[in-house]
């Protein structure tokens, strides 16, 4: 039944639009400069926004699905939520996708689930919901609830009330849909925004004082159940587009600026470059997935899988030189999608930074607090478990099965009614071993928490980096299977409750490569 | 990222090419000029299905003969080894039947005119709307194997090429699976299902009715459902079935009909390339042509006719569709019915979609193969292709 929805989806996508109507705003053109997404702020503690998902078609046949944000001079697209610690984001969420799908294209009734969230009905295409990916926040309806929550197109605006925790660590996190079955379209079309949880100079002073530019890269498959040719777009812009100019970021020489870039592609590891005169150049990082690492490192290539994110310092080269920002090609393994290079911008250095700059980060007006997730390294693990990655393909869109597993569960792949497959408690800190037994990489996120990096590979990472989401890369066919050891983090009371864990690679989300926790109080 | 393999061995490409070209021009002597010589393709193209004739020429390559729609929808996709297209070469009957998953219906059309002779549904259940409708026919009744209802319906072969619609059954795998891949012997019918079970049915009715011998493969059991027949051949005597295996290397197994019935299957391991979700005897039988679904090679195994037992051959390079056109390797087909079978073409899934071209040669239990370098050919009318004959059609 999935596969038949897929089927039908994926020929509306193919150009036959649902309608006039709820058009989204136009994007930016080839070749010019990048602007930054509008950015709207907590005021006196509380960010109260409404976003609105529309959809249309363009010229090319693309697909676009739009968070809209009504501005006085008109809707935008996607905008920068910035929110303190402490804050409370109230998000009034409406779906105004075109209606009159045909009933074929309905998954299940969410109405039937125990503690059924929103409008109810069926999840379709043309439902939403909204995930807040990375902040560790309750799994519950009117917070980051994606396994009951479903808000469906003309019903009022659905209403979000997240207090963001005061421990919460200062970086970049993402929003987008999470409707499971179809999220893969949405954030196809572009339905994805930056949040930024302010404070990054509080722990990492570096930032202070420089132009700051959030970047969020997506990609756009014309069919996306096809593996054929895609585009990454940078803030919407097409990037590297055959005969098309790239975007254009602009610099002033001499300048450094802080880059937070996040990676809202389906499906594409991004091994991020910045080159100058052809040289890679050194990056200084500074957070890695909303999370400040422990001391700035630098680095020539940052690695950033399908929702991840990186912050990094950038030195603009000197006046006269060649520079690019560029996504190295990666290899996802035997059976995985390719990834290729794609030149994401190039870097002007002519210009002033008047039309780049949309912020800069203020110096700290006080103390740091203790973040989420300190002290970790040195806590015992209460339980041990090992998870692993595999897939079967008998077909294009037949039962290529795509499993996160525990070992010694049977192999299946989720649905919504299924009980958890892990059960643990406040309190608990675990120790997961995941390996990826599939021929294809796969990139692992958990709802709710960060994670701490352990081991690669059975061997201790020089960088024990707080993450939400790390490639795995795919096994080779003979061998060890290779994984990542991490230790979870279950102490918040906040986060008792349901959510899930799966794949980041959202088709395979989309076909059941996703699981169920429970935390119990 | 995967980067296109060309040939560096040219020269040796050229002489393979030349020997090729002589092996076929002979067999095509040997076929008769009366009969078209075609590679036919089952575009599945959603909405307006189209098929597109190649015309095989005497060097064994192909051109563009011309394409027509069918009454119905493909889906563009589905299971790789359900075959959607399948001949007829019956003495004023020369057919092609395609089927279109989308609309759920079966098409005929005939080889020499290029014509649409006629079409029929199954029952008002039976969809192939999932992943689409296998085909497998004797002279008399072609069987469809709709993926999505989960039935095998039964169509009796009018004149003309058109199709009446007799009945359908249902049918599951062991684990609840859905019917994959078919092959016919006589009045026997072997099914598999993709959920690692076999089955056999008695066809001698017309209806398939089961003969009770459905089980889990042994690779299947082995490795606790990491691997399962897809694909299925049966030999001319149709003493052995041999079955091509989704799975994370080269697997097939074999099955001995010798009672009429499956037995327990023998698995033979061959190799680490991908997946064998499809899998030809040549026309001799003494190699089996696997298609390396995700691995993007071709592999030839040597089977011994006499006693079902497969051993290692020889493995293609890298296509080069594959590497360049985001494709999926799925369909075999190939280009004469005698010897080894000459040019071996592969349908490549991908936007758009190709077939593959390349030579084989075989000798003391040792093979080569090599992509010709003309291939692929584009199927410009594709982006799902996965399944393709030629006719005239192998004769078992």
């Amino acid at each position: 039944m999935r596969t038949i929805t897929r089927c039908l989806l994926a020929a509306l996508t193919c150009g036959f639009a649902l309608g006039a109507g709820a058009q989204c705003p136009s994007r930016p053109a080839s070749g010019t400069v990048v602007q930054d997404a509008l950015s709207v702020y907590s005021q006196n503690g509380v960010l109260n926004a409404g976003l609105d998902m529309g959809y249309s078609v363009d010229t090319y046949g693309y697909s676009h699905y739009c968070y809209k944000y009504q501005t006085p001079t008109g809707p935008v697209e996607s905008p920068t939520l910035r929110l303190n610690p402490g804050d409370q984001l109230v998000l009034g969420v409406q779906d105004s996708i075109p209606t009159g799908s045909p009933s074929a294209m309905s998954g299940m009734d969410m109405s039937s689930l125990p503690g059924a969230c929103g409008d109810g009905g069926n999840a379709t295409l043309q439902s939403t919901n909204v995930h807040f990916h990375g902040l560790n926040v309750p799994p519950i309806c009117h917070q980051d609830d994606v396994l009951t929550t479903l808000i469906q197109p003309g019903a009022p605006a659905f209403k979000y009330s997240i207090q963001i925790p005061t421990t919460e660590p200062p970086g970049l996190y993402w929003y987008h849909p999470h409707v499971h079955g179809f999220t893969e379209f949405q954030v196809n079309g572009g339905a994805a925004g930056a949040l930024v949880v302010e404070g990054m100079e509080k722990y990492r002073p570096e930032v202070t004082g420089l132009t700051e530019r959030v970047f969020v890269v997506r990609q756009q498959y014309l069919v996306p159940w096809v593996p054929g040719p895609y585009q990454l777009t940078l803030n919407y812009q097409v990037a590297a587009s055959p005969g098309a100019p790239a975007p254009v970021i602009q610099m002033a020489p001499g300048e450094k600026q802080f880059w937070r870039v996040a990676n809202a592609t389906l499906q594409d590891f991004m091994p991020l470059q910045l080159w100058v005169n052809g040289v890679p150049q050194p990056l200084e990082v500074i957070a890695l997935d909303g999370y400040p690492l422990a001391a700035p490192r630098y680095e020539t290539t940052i690695l950033v899988p399908p929702a991840g994110r990186a912050e990094f310092i950038v030195p603009a080269p000197a006046t006269g030189a060649s520079a690019q920002f560029v996504s190295l090609a990666y290899s996802t393994g035997p059976t995985g999608n390719q990834d290729f290079e794609q030149l994401l911008a190039n870097i002007d250095l002519s210009s002033s930074k008047k039309q780049a700059a949309k912020s800069t980060v203020p110096p700290a007006p006080s103390a740091a607090n203790g973040l989420k997730f300190s002290g970790l390294k040195e806590i015992a693990p209460t339980a041990q478990r090992n998870l692993y990655f595999s897939e079967e393909f008998g077909g294009t869109n037949g039962p290529i099965q795509f499993y996160i597993t525990v070992d010694g569960q049977k192999q299946q792949v989720f649905s919504p009614t299924e009980k958890p497959v892990i059960t643990t408690k406040v309190g608990a800190v675990e120790d997961w071993t995941i390996e990826n037994r599939a021929l294809e990489t796969h990139a692992f996120h958990i709802h709710q928490i960060h994670f701490m990096m352990l081991e690669v590979n059975g061997q201790p990472v020089p960088n024990e980096d707080l993450r939400d989401t790390i490639e795995i890369p795919y096994w080779s066919g003979s061998g060890p299977y290779p994984s990542v050891k991490v230790r979870m983090d279950f102490r918040d009371p906040t986060i008792a409750g349901t959510f899930v864990f799966h794949c980041h690679i959202l088709l395979h989300e989309d076909l059941g490569m996703m699981h169920k926790i429970q935390v119990l109080p | 990222m995967r980067m296109p393999v060309w040939p560096k061995a040219v020269s040796r490409l050229v002489s393979s090419s030349v020997a090729l070209l002589w092996i076929c021009f002979a067999s095509g002597l040997a076929q008769g000029a009366s009969q078209p010589h075609y590679l036919i393709t089952n575009d599945d193209v959603p909405f307006v299905n189209t098929v597109t004739f190649y015309a095989v020429g005497a060097n064994g390559l192909l051109s563009l003969k011309g394409d027509l729609q069918t009454v119905g929808a493909g889906i563009g996709g589905g299971f790789f080894n359900t075959n959607r297209v399948s001949l007829l070469n019956s003495t004023g009957n020369e057919c092609v039947y395609a089927s279109d998953a989308g609309s759920g219906d079966i098409v005929g059309v005939n080889v020499n005119t290029m014509e649409v002779g006629g079409s029929a549904s199954g029952s008002s259940t039976d969809s192939g709307a999932t992943n689409g409708i296998g085909l497998a026919m004797n002279g008399q009744y072609l069987y469809a194997s709709f993926t999505g209802s989960n039935t095998i319906g039964t169509f009796q072969v009018q004149p003309g090429c058109a199709l009446s619609f007799v009945n359908d059954i249902a049918v599951a795998g062991l684990q609840a699976g859905f019917i994959d891949g078919m092959a016919i012997h006589g009045n026997l019918l072997v099914a598999t299902f993709g959920d690692g079970s076999i089955e056999s049915f008695d066809i001698s009715s017309g209806t398939p009715v089961s003969n009770g011998d459905e089980q889990n493969s042994t690779a299947y059991v082995k490795s606790q459902g990491a691997a399962y027949p897809n694909g299925v051949e049966i030999t001319k005597d149709g003493r052995y079935a041999i079955f091509g295996d989704t799975s994370t290397s080269t697997m097939v197994e074999v099955s001995n009909l010798s009672t009429g019935k499956l037995n327990k299957t023998v698995v033979y391991s061959l190799g680490t390339a991908i997946s064998s979700s499809n899998i030809m005897l040549s026309p001799d039988e003494t190699l089996l042509y696997i298609s390396n679904t995700q691995g993007d090679t071709i592999t030839g195994a040597m089977f011994n006719k006499s006693t079902g037992k497969v051993s290692t051959g020889c493995v293609s390079g890298k296509l080069k569709g594959y590497s360049s056109r985001w494709s999926y390797l799925a369909g075999l087909a190939l280009d004469t019915n005698a010897g080894t079978g000459g040019a071996i073409y592969v349908a490549e899934f991908g936007a758009p979609s190709s077939i593959a071209m390349l030579a084989v040669s075989s000798s003391s239990g040792k093979c080569t193969l090599q992509e010709l370098p003309s291939s692929p050919m584009t199927d410009a009318n594709s982006s799902g292709l996965l399944s393709i004959g030629t006719f005239p059609p192998r004769s078992f």
